[in-house]
């Protein structure tokens, strides 16, 4: 499966995988997060689980049980980080406790190291057996509701360390902090070359038209992902050029306000006939790849964002894209060079008439874009990076190892 | 009895980014954050800046901060006028870094602050080094490795290689190993700070390959 990779991902990243793979040689990793289906931490378990495997890492991985009160409380949670405003009350915090103890009796916790992804399961440290235990927070923490931070902290200072994926999401910490972004994998069914053929047959399905340029955007229906200030940006373009927006997501076990967006989103649309709002079904990859490359221009307007694969996605695929100047984006666009970041409506509305006036310009973005993700944002650099924390962790104290 | 060449062997390094959890949302906080602030985060922020590869406006990321979200050109430039090669300690290295400050700080005493989200984030990185498997046993088998190999490797043996010997590996292996004291020369003569990593490369393999074609040129005659 890792050869599937030569030739995609840097040399270099490969090697170091079997190096890694191989001082950690039949040791135990285990992942835990909270769902096994949608959003981006489930899709990345779900490719490298396999991979750490076939590196010869025992990998396991494992999704907390939750009821609706319970992934309602930790939406809230999810959203305070981001800056809500939420009120977690003291019953709520023990719920959130109680529903991980329960959890810790029914998922064996020893392993050599220990991933738990975002706050759903972070008071699961308070369980820890063995090994090195990492907390990963993919949310933008960078403006936190503070007593909600703080709450959290006190579970956070018991891990080894944490990882965060960019640096303004840091906090002072006694423990290790690592940035390391996350990752697309070039060879899953979202992310693989299409045929004309597979890109039509999806076209046709979904009832795309693909006659005129066509402006996407794809993930959850989430007020973070700011999908009516894409549909006015659409608007202020539509008086200029003829286009058709799409606005695709799927919805997520752990999120229960998508479905209130989803219908503000279709009210908002008014029926135009040109913006296509779809809901896809969980596991609807090569439906997204397919509009992806279908597309003329990708959008990720978020107003928060914890890093936004999307815009890699997109960027894989040499799609000129327009990203929110916000939580990961800016690592993955560089402004003016391998695509354009926004503050605004006004702002995503100029940059797609720039794309749609100027296909080279277009084209050249798109193809730096493409480049520039293959060197930082692939699958195998993230397994490395993990890999490696894992290792230095083991090895405290020296800032360089050489292998 | 023919002498036995050393090759030349090609490491690499890859960084592990982490957190000092430091920031600095104004140049008086920068400043401060640099005095104290460990001798990792000065080498991430200064020598490693090349790294990055796509962005060489300026040669390290304080100036580039300062530029870019503090609009402090001025400072930029003279941030970006110190070589970090120039010193012999990442103390030295400091102490010029604060000194450039602290003169622009009397000269401009109320500098602006960078917008939340904007502050300079101290970083430090874990690096692991590891042999890619290739090596060069003659000047063309090192032209064909310099021309393909990765990024992270030129790298680690033109800039790195600077911190551990003085000078890159590629100039030394060239002047030690195979006596060529004038190509060692050209590749030492590569501005650092003028080219992105790929500019580098090219710049290398420019040399090595005038080299390699005078010496075909001339095997078998006297030079």
């Amino acid at each position: 499966m890792i050869t599937q990779y030569s030739g995609i991902a840097p040399k270099s990243d490969l090697l170091l995988l079997q190096k890694l793979g191989e001082i950690l040689n039949n040791r135990s990793f285990l992942h835990i997060n909270s769902t096994r289906t949608g959003g981006g931490v489930a899709e990345i378990l779900q490719r490298m689980i396999p991979l750490l495997k076939e590196l010869g890492i025992n990998a396991r991985w494992e999704v907390i049980e939750g009821n609706e009160k319970f992934f309602e409380i930790t939406k809230k949670i999810h959203n305070a980080l981001q800056g809500n405003v939420e009120r977690i009350t003291n019953d709520m915090w023990q719920q959130h406790y109680e529903v991980n103890r329960e959890n810790s009796e029914k998922i064996s916790l020893y392993a050599d190291a220990v991933v738990i992804h975002d706050p759903q399961p972070i008071p699961l440290v308070e369980f820890k057996k063995n090994g090195k235990w990492i907390w990963r927070c993919h949310i933008d923490v960078s403006n936190p509701l503070k007593e909600i931070y703080n709450y959290l902290s006190r579970y956070c200072e018991k891990y080894d360390a944490a990882i965060f994926s960019v640096a303004k999401f840091t906090r002072a910490m006694p423990i290790d902090e690592f940035i390391t972004p996350p990752s697309i994998d070039p060879i899953s069914e979202k992310n693989r070359e299409l045929t004309d053929g597979e890109i039509k047959e999806i076209s046709e399905r979904l009832q795309i038209p693909i006659d005129r340029p066509i402006i996407l955007q794809v993930s959850r229906f989430d007020r973070f992902k700011d999908p009516i200030g894409v549909i006015k940006a659409y608007r202020l373009v539509k008086r200029y050029n003829d286009c058709i927006l799409i606005l695709a997501g799927s919805p997520a076990t752990d999120d229960p306000e998508g479905e209130i967006v989803l219908n503000e989103v279709k009210e908002y649309a008014a029926n135009d006939p040109d913006i296509h709002v779809l809901l896809l079904p969980p596991f609807s990859d090569r439906e997204i790849n397919a509009l992806q490359r279908v597309a003329t221009i990708v959008l990720q307007k978020s107003l928060k964002e914890g890093f936004g694969l999307t815009v890699s996605e997109a960027m894989w695929k040499g799609k000129p894209v327009i990203g929110g100047a916000t939580g990961g984006i800016p690592l993955q666009i560089i402004h003016g060079v391998t695509g354009f970041l926004v503050h605004s409506v006004e702002g995503t509305a100029f940059r797609v008439r720039q794309f749609l006036n100027n296909p080279e310009m277009a084209k050249r973005m798109g193809e730096k874009g493409r480049e520039y993700v293959r060197n930082n944002f692939l699958i195998t650099r993230q397994i490395r990076d993990y890999l490696a924390i894992w290792y230095f962790m083991e090895n405290k104290g020296k800032n360089i190892l050489e292998l | 009895m023919e002498k036995i060449i050393e090759p030349f062997e090609f490491k690499q390094c890859i960084s592990i980014l982490n957190s000092t959890g430091r920031k600095a949302k104004n140049l008086r906080e920068l400043r401060d954050v640099i005095a104290i602030v460990s001798d990792e985060a000065i080498f991430h922020h200064t020598y490693q800046y090349f790294l990055k590869g796509h962005i060489l406006e300026y040669t390290n990321d304080f100036a580039h901060w300062a530029s870019e979200s503090l609009e402090e050109r001025v400072l930029s430039e003279h941030l970006s006028n110190i070589d970090p090669y120039d010193f012999k300690t990442i103390d030295d290295l400091r102490s010029e870094l604060l000194n450039v400050i602290d003169k622009y700080i009397e000269r401009f005493p109320e500098p602006r602050e960078a917008i939340p989200g904007d502050e300079f984030y101290f970083n430090e990185t874990v690096t692991l080094i590891f042999p890619v498997g290739i090596i060069a046993m003659n000047l063309a088998e090192f032209l064909i490795a310099i021309k393909y190999i990765d990024v992270g490797s030129i790298y680690y043996h033109f800039y790195e290689a600077r911190i551990r010997l003085g000078v890159d590996d590629f100039s030394k292996w060239m002047e030690d190993v195979l006596g060529k004291r004038k190509l060692a020369g050209r590749v030492r003569a590569i501005d650092p700070f003028m080219h992105s990593i790929e500019g580098i490369r090219e710049h290398i393999a420019e040399a090595v390959e005038k080299e390699v074609r005078e010496d075909m040129e001339f095997t078998g005659i006297e030079r």
